[in-house]
């Protein structure tokens, strides 16, 4: 186990007040559609939601990022930011996204002096940069020194972590619900890690239409719970 | 250097109020049509066409053109493009747009339709200045095979980038293996068979233009699902899934519609196929 794993997992707590409680990432326009009412139909949503979108937007940036910041590229850092950005489509989570990022690093930045951080905060007051929860991660997961799996593997935690919370009070389910989907996802996550790993660059910023959409249409959606 | 199949380049510019091309080139399996001028705006309109009839294992298309100051045009095809099963290599097709300040590109290609086996990859590269404007329509169908099957085809990979004074303001990546995918299912096609998409990136974007859209859109056509977004520059885009082309061209039609007259004040006329 890495040394600083602790450190790491503060980042992942649901306590850790990035406001990811606040969206759903196109899950809401799914429940309210009646599409996900139930344990077994938001995690097959979870499953497409990690497998067909996370891994080719957050998840492979973990990795790069991770990489680049191995290589003192930070160029490629500030790269895959704006890459990120422009390929969520959706104005919601695209927004929400750089909120959370934003947030995450203000936290981040409190908690920690890696100088990397106080770059990327530069490059967004310039507007050279957005934020993004994924990159702010694994610059603390590298700081920490923790291995590039098991960044990845700890930032897909924390998100769909906040997802289940979220399906929870939203669909809504029972905690008990929620404890035994997170633990029936944990394979999957490992899964998902083993893909991130393997995946060709230029399939990054893959997405699945219908998620898409769903995100889409989230604006649209009058009584809501949630901001995305 | 890559071996191409079809290569084409089309230069255009603005001439007293009337778009005309400074250069025109075609090789191999590309070709464009004589321009031809819908209305007196001045707008040129280009169909291209694929003299082979449809993308073969292993082609390589590419296709560069530039709208300088001012210039207008529309390009679209002349038919569907058709992606035959690809047994050893898949087909290309790349596609660079370079639009100066002031300038107009609508690019309305025909749907795209893979056969069994196909394997596609499309990279469209669009560079604009700020002032100018830009409006993409594709549409995807589930493809052809001999017994009526849906999805038969390998894989369909489509790629925009779109760059705003050399900076990325968009990029949209769509890969489909139906193979690997339940395509008709939760998060990808949702039970429906054709994907449309249009981006559009113009500085006029606002967000009563995008209540207009989805009005529209709303009262017009049942039977299909939309989602429409702001982009991180002025523009937006659609996405589309229905269960047939005509929907989807329907839809687009619409919008096309709306944005030529408040913003151009022009009626758009139906894109005749010869």
């Amino acid at each position: 186990m890495d040394k600083n794993m602790l450190s790491l997992f503060q980042l992942c707590d649901s306590n850790f007040p990035t406001g990811a409680f606040s969206h759903s990432f196109g899950l809401e326009s799914y429940i309210q559609a009646d599409v996900v009412r139930d344990q077994k139909t938001f995690f097959e949503w979870l499953q497409v939601y990690v497998h067909e979108q996370l891994i080719y937007t957050d998840g492979l940036a973990c990795r790069l990022v991770y990489d680049a910041l191995l290589q003192e590229d930070l160029q490629q850092v500030w790269n895959l930011d704006r890459l990120l950005t422009v390929q969520n489509l959706p104005r919601e989570t695209r927004e929400g996204t750089q909120m959370i990022g934003d947030r995450m690093l203000k936290l981040s930045q409190s908690l920690y002096d890696f100088p990397v951080l106080s770059l990327y905060r530069e490059q967004i007051k310039k507007k050279q940069s957005f934020a993004h929860p994924s990159i702010v991660f694994t610059m603390v997961a590298y700081g920490l020194e923790v291995s590039k799996p098991n960044a990845i593997l700890y930032y897909l935690y924390s998100a769909v972590s906040s997802l289940v919370q979220n399906a929870v009070r939203a669909i809504p389910l029972g905690q008990t619900a929620g404890q035994l989907i997170t633990h029936k996802f944990h394979p999957e996550l490992q899964r998902a890690v083993e893909k991130i790993m393997q995946l060709p660059e230029d399939d990054f910023g893959i997405v699945s239409p219908g998620l898409e959409l769903a995100q889409m249409q989230h604006e649209r959606v009058n009584i809501r719970i949630f901001m995305s | 250097m890559t071996d191409w199949t079809g290569v084409l380049s089309l230069d255009l510019e603005d001439r007293k109020g009337k778009t005309v091309a400074k250069n025109v080139f075609f090789q191999g399996a590309f070709k464009v049509m004589r321009p031809v001028y819908h209305d007196d705006s001045g707008q040129v309109c280009y169909y291209l066409l694929n003299p082979g009839g449809g993308y073969l294992d292993g082609d390589r298309y590419s296709m560069k053109i530039t709208a300088d100051e001012g210039a207008k045009a529309t390009l679209t095809t002349q038919s569907a493009t058709k992606v035959y099963k690809t047994p050893k290599d898949h087909a290309y097709q790349e596609t660079e747009i370079i639009l100066k300040k002031g300038s107009y590109v609508e690019f309305l290609p025909d749907p795209l339709i893979a056969y069994e086996n196909a394997r596609y990859q499309q990279k469209n590269i669009i560079r604009m200045e700020s002032g100018a404007t830009f409006l993409y329509t594709d549409i995807l169908t589930p493809g052809w095979s001999p017994s009526g099957e849906r999805f038969t085809y390998d894989t369909i990979q489509l790629i925009n980038e779109i760059y705003l004074d050399e900076k990325l303001a968009v990029f949209d990546h769509i890969k489909l293996t139906p193979a690997k995918q339940k395509m008709s299912g939760l998060g990808f096609m949702e039970g429906f068979t054709h994907l449309g998409s249009m981006i559009v990136v113009g500085e006029q974007t606002n967000n009563g233009l995008l209540d207009r859209l989805y009005e529209r859109i709303e009262a017009n056509e049942s039977n299909m699902k939309f989602g429409l977004s702001k982009l991180a520059v002025p523009g937006f885009s659609i996405r589309v899934l229905a269960n047939s082309t005509q929907v989807i061209e329907r839809t687009f039609a619409e919008c096309h519609r709306l944005i030529s007259e408040e913003w151009f004040g022009l009626t758009p006329n139906s894109l005749r196929k010869y």
